[in-house]
């Protein structure tokens, strides 16, 4: 399959980057590890005019301790870096095991967080060739006007498949966005929007460039567990993330998310309220189960059934919470 | 028996001329793919499309359309056909090439993104004089590939694997070698010619297992 044609761009400054992207407002997508635009170019669910290759920005490259005041992550960073960044793992354990369940080891080396955090959501009806989508008469999210997933519905189901962003917002993560007025910050928990299609807050000639670890989440425990039907290389179906402020035993605060079940990543609502105070027992960890898998709303985005990805998370949720004590 | 010679003769030149046919008819075939795949490039200087790679440590001058990504340049434009295209959507990794010594799935790669950057794709992996390195010999030696087509992706996977620690322990492997898709169910036998390669190194009887970076 080839790409559609565009002009590339390769600024070397951020400010040359967000230059660009205003000038070519709405008419430019973002590179950094090709690894999910390119492939979705191909099969023409992306065809911009322009197509502005980030990589060149070298500040928005690195890990950056900031002692007293947390860890900051440029958005090129790759998840490679991550995976082998030895306060990543020590600090906020959650990140290194959400990190590594990501595609494959070569796809990590490509792949970067600003990539992850922004993900594409994923479909059956929608990741498919042009060939494909058109015989069926394209879809809601791309191209046509109905849903298969959920027809006679004016709402897009397709699902956020990324692996950090639940880890991210266990840890109350922020990110820096930079556009024409400068840069502004915002909590990851307020950046998604649970809609296939709008998907996040962030305007088109917008660019992430950094992820904020807050210091108040460093040393909290946690596990990451997924779903997914080969061990490596593919995409979650279902992901539970857990953190644990652990005080001699017993949990100080908490924090549940899910993946790869809603058009957005979600926190797990009073998951907290049940683990605060608390020592971790399977007793507790069958009850965040059972309301991880009420936030999840599964359909038949994937290969799996909506009813087994729902069962997995209640089991995932549960199992995360246990590890994560014991971690 | 001349007869019979004769015969087998003139059955290899029927056989040998329907394989030149078929190449020439698939030679077309990327020609023509090319030709439309380069039909849809925006007008744009030949200077901006024409680049320097710095592909198996020679640079080499190419054609390069925006659009196209590395595998494609590669295979079509460069003659090397190592790098398989698989699902060309970064699944297979078959298509996997060291860039700068790090693998990357070449086929969702812009080229003209690695201008200025070392590639090093299966064929600049064996020694100038044709030896094999020494985890390709062990390949060889182990039954490592079966219909092969996986093999040259899982090649420069593991070339880095070992520059990057030449001592893994099984884990280590496995996990690497889950960055490639093999349909034949050659895992195993992968996993024993790297085991093999590093034991051979490790007792001597192979010279530089691992080249100097």
């Amino acid at each position: 399959m080839s790409l559609p044609s565009f002009q590339l761009l390769r600024p070397k400054t951020l400010d040359e980057a967000v230059a660009l992207m205003a000038k070519h407002d709405g008419e430019a997508k973002i590179v950094a590890g090709g690894t999910d635009l390119l492939p979705s170019m191909k099969q023409k669910l992306f065809t911009p005019a322009y197509v502005l290759d980030l990589r060149g920005v070298g500040e928005l490259r690195g890990i950056r301790n900031m002692p007293g005041n947390g860890v900051e992550i440029g958005a090129l960073t790759t998840l490679t870096a991550i995976e082998h960044s030895a306060i990543i793992r020590k600090d906020y354990p959650v990140l290194y095991e959400a990190v590594k369940t990501v595609a494959s080891p070569v796809l990590r080396n490509m792949g970067t967080l600003g990539g992850n955090v922004c993900l594409d959501t994923r479909c059956l009806w929608y990741n498919q060739s042009l060939l494909w989508r058109k015989s069926c008469g394209f879809c809601l999210k791309k191209d046509g006007n109905l849903c298969h997933v959920a027809p006679g519905g004016n709402f897009c189901w397709a699902t956020f498949s990324g692996d950090t962003p639940p880890a991210l917002l266990c840890l109350g993560a922020e990110v820096e966005i930079a556009g024409p007025e400068g840069l502004r910050r915002t909590p990851l928990s307020e950046f998604y929007v649970n809609d296939g299609i709008v998907r996040l807050h962030l305007a088109p000639n917008e660019i992430v460039t950094r992820v904020h670890l807050p210091e108040a989440a460093a040393g909290w425990r946690g596990s990451y567990q997924k779903l997914r039907v080969r061990g490596s290389i593919d995409y979650p179906l279902a992901g539970v993330a857990v953190a644990l402020k652990m005080k001699s035993g017993r949990v100080e605060d908490a924090r549940v998310a899910i993946t790869a079940l809603n058009p957005a990543p979600f926190l797990v609502k009073d998951a907290d309220a049940q683990l605060i105070g608390m020592v971790p027992s399977e007793e507790i960890a069958e009850r965040i189960g059972e309301l991880a898998a009420r936030t999840a709303k599964p359909l038949t985005t994937s290969a799996l059934t909506p009813e087994y990805r729902r069962e997995m998370v209640r089991v995932f949720a549960k199992r995360a919470v246990m590890q994560a004590a014991a971690n | 028996m001349p007869e019979e010679t004769s015969k087998a003769v003139s059955r290899r030149r029927f056989i040998m001329g329907v394989i030149a046919g078929g190449a020439a008819v698939s030679a077309a075939g990327y020609l023509f793919r090319a030709s439309t795949h380069h039909g849809n490039a925006p007008l744009i200087g030949a200077g901006e499309r024409l680049i320097t790679l710095n592909v198996n440590g020679r640079q080499r001058r190419v054609d390069v359309a925006r659009q196209e990504t590395l595998a494609w340049t590669l295979r079509y434009n460069l003659g090397l056909t190592g790098a398989k295209l698989g699902c060309d959507r970064g699944e297979c990794g078959a298509c996997t090439v060291l860039i700068d010594d790090v693998p990357h799935y070449s086929c969702s790669v812009l080229t003209h993104t690695v201008r200025s950057r070392k590639v090093t794709t299966i064929e600049g992996l064996a020694a100038a004089d044709g030896t094999l390195h020494p985890v390709q010999q062990a390949m060889v030696d182990q039954h490592g590939s079966q219909c092969g087509f996986c093999t040259p992706g899982f090649m420069m996977t593991i070339k880095w694997l070992l520059a990057n620690n030449p001592d893994p322990s099984e884990d280590e492997i496995r996990d690497a070698l889950s960055s490639n898709l093999c349909r034949c169910t050659g895992y195993s036998q992968m996993y024993q010619a790297i085991r093999a390669a590093i034991d051979a190194e490790q007792k001597g009887t192979k010279q530089e297992l691992v080249e100097a970076k």
